[in-house]
């Protein structure tokens, strides 16, 4: 009777990120190690991919995995996807880092930062799991012309600006817009027909 | 003045961070001065600019940066989640704070209990005197001590035998205190395989609730095992039982292998 806990409820699953995040609240040390060892490679990959570098890599993921501990309250799970609000925390310490090379600068690191608000999921979001999500995603990416795709990794993982792609690409600036604006919306519609 | 439609050729090099400070600055004003449709379109391109996170690599960050990481959560939640569970003064009778180690030669691990949290306090205490500014958090320490000391001894704790299964035939002991949470006690542990754990699970009483992932632990090499969980997932009268696995390190969101030890809570 005891055993059927276990078993009746269907399929081995995890508790949701929300779950975890409500118990995080609450300082729950595994609760924050499950999140941890769930979105570590994705965090890390994404900021290694940034900033090129593992020592700085691992400096800023573990920034980004304290501030979560410290204040996870300020996500409010009830609004939005966790991946995506983590992925955006990342990125954006990321590219400060990238950015901020001064002393003065560096300073102004060390003091609590913002964390960036909820990112909510459209209507067409599909409930993937997270390895089929990164496989389609990445197959999206790469049916992209090479422009569109170059353009939008350099403002996504290098933080350039429209007129920074274009000088970097020597392209016209119309040009660099029309690339990143068709890629974006390409990679909207092909998730939207995922199923 | 733009229209809604100029502006949203700029929505997604906006949610991207790609706009120039000029183009930036007019959505921005648009936005400002409220306008629905186009926030909504905002909220989407920056789910959609979320997703190019998948395009990096996945990699495998060093086990040092998790040992960091691990070794500051748990001295973060000891300073700051303890005190908020701790209930107030009143809420603890005065005798449990007096000879908790004496008291403690009733335990049936009071040998290894006490001389544990002797150790404990004493090192507690040496911290202290090294590191003054750190007072407090030593003075939180050693309040953890005594908390499981009191659980094991109040008697208004719930004792819950927590059987083993086949292979594992010795029982553990779980006290489970309304206020100060629950410990696990046991003794001739047989140690899990490298890189496993022992973890505990609450299995709420609620029809179809999943069990709910607690603490780990690995007993030491004679095999005692104490455990401490200050805040159970679900109250003493909302949990059916609890339960023990062997899983991998780190833990598991659900359990994995067979129940090693468990046990009705009511
Ligand atoms: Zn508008």
């Amino acid at each position: 009777m005891f055993l059927a806990a276990f078993t009746s409820s269907g399929p081995r699953e995890v508790p949701l990120d929300a779950t975890l995040l409500s118990r995080l609240m609450q300082k729950d040390v595994s609760a924050f190690e499950q999140l941890y060892d769930r979105h570590s490679r994705l965090v890390y990959g994404l900021v290694l991919r940034i900033l090129q570098q593992a020592s700085t890599s691992e400096e800023v993921v573990q920034d980004v995995f304290l501030q979560l501990w410290r204040n996870a309250d300020q996500y409010d799970s009830s609004r939005g996807p966790f991946v995506p609000w983590l992925c955006t925390m990342a990125r954006n310490r990321a590219l400060d880092h990238l950015r901020l090379k001064s002393e003065r600068q560096r300073r102004r690191e060390d003091q609590p930062e913002e964390l960036p608000s909820v990112v909510v999921a459209p209507d067409y979001e599909k409930a993937l799991d997270e390895k089929r999500r990164a496989e389609r995603v990445r197959a999206l990416m790469a049916s992209l012309t090479p422009q569109q795709k170059k353009a939008i990794e350099l403002a996504y993982f290098e933080g350039l600006s429209h007129s920074e792609i274009a000088a970097t690409l020597k392209e016209p600036l119309g040009t660099v817009k029309s690339w990143i604006r068709n890629g974006l919306l390409r990679l909207k519609e092909g998730l939207q027909a995922t199923t | 003045m733009k229209n809604c439609d100029q502006f949203r050729e700029l929505i997604e090099a906006y949610a991207l961070g790609a706009l120039d400070p000029e183009d930036r600055a007019a959505l921005e004003a648009h936005l400002a001065a409220g306008c629905p449709d186009c926030a909504k379109a905002v909220e989407e391109a920056r789910w959609l600019v979320c997703q190019l996170a998948y395009t990096a690599p996945e990699a495998t960050p060093s086990d040092m940066l998790k040992g960091r990481l691990m070794q500051t959560v748990r001295a973060e939640a000891q300073s700051e989640r303890k005190p908020r569970m701790l209930p107030t003064k009143n809420a603890i009778p005065s005798w449990l704070w007096v000879g908790v180690a004496a008291l403690l030669v009733f335990s049936v691990y009071s040998a290894w209990t006490t001389r544990r949290l002797q150790n404990e306090i004493r090192e507690a205490n040496e911290r202290a005197a090294t590191l003054g500014i750190e007072h407090g958090r030593v003075l939180e320490q050693l309040a953890d001590a005594k908390r499981e000391a009191m659980i094991m001894m109040d008697p208004t704790s719930r004792k819950i035998a927590l059987w083993g299964e086949h292979a594992h035939p010795e029982t553990l002991e779980a006290k489970w205190h309304s206020q100060l949470g629950v410990c696990i006690v046991g003794d001739k542990v047989p140690m899990p395989s490298a890189n496993h754990v022992l973890q505990v699970w609450f299995i709420p009483k609620k029809e179809g609730a999943k069990p709910m992932p607690s603490a780990m632990v690995r007993p030491d090499a004679n095999g005692k095992l104490m455990l401490y969980v200050s805040a159970p997932p679900e109250s003493m009268d909302d949990t059916k039982a609890i339960a023990i696995t062997e899983e991998p390190a780190g833990g598991s969101g659900w359990p994995t292998m067979p129940i090693l030890w468990s046990g009705k809570v009511t």
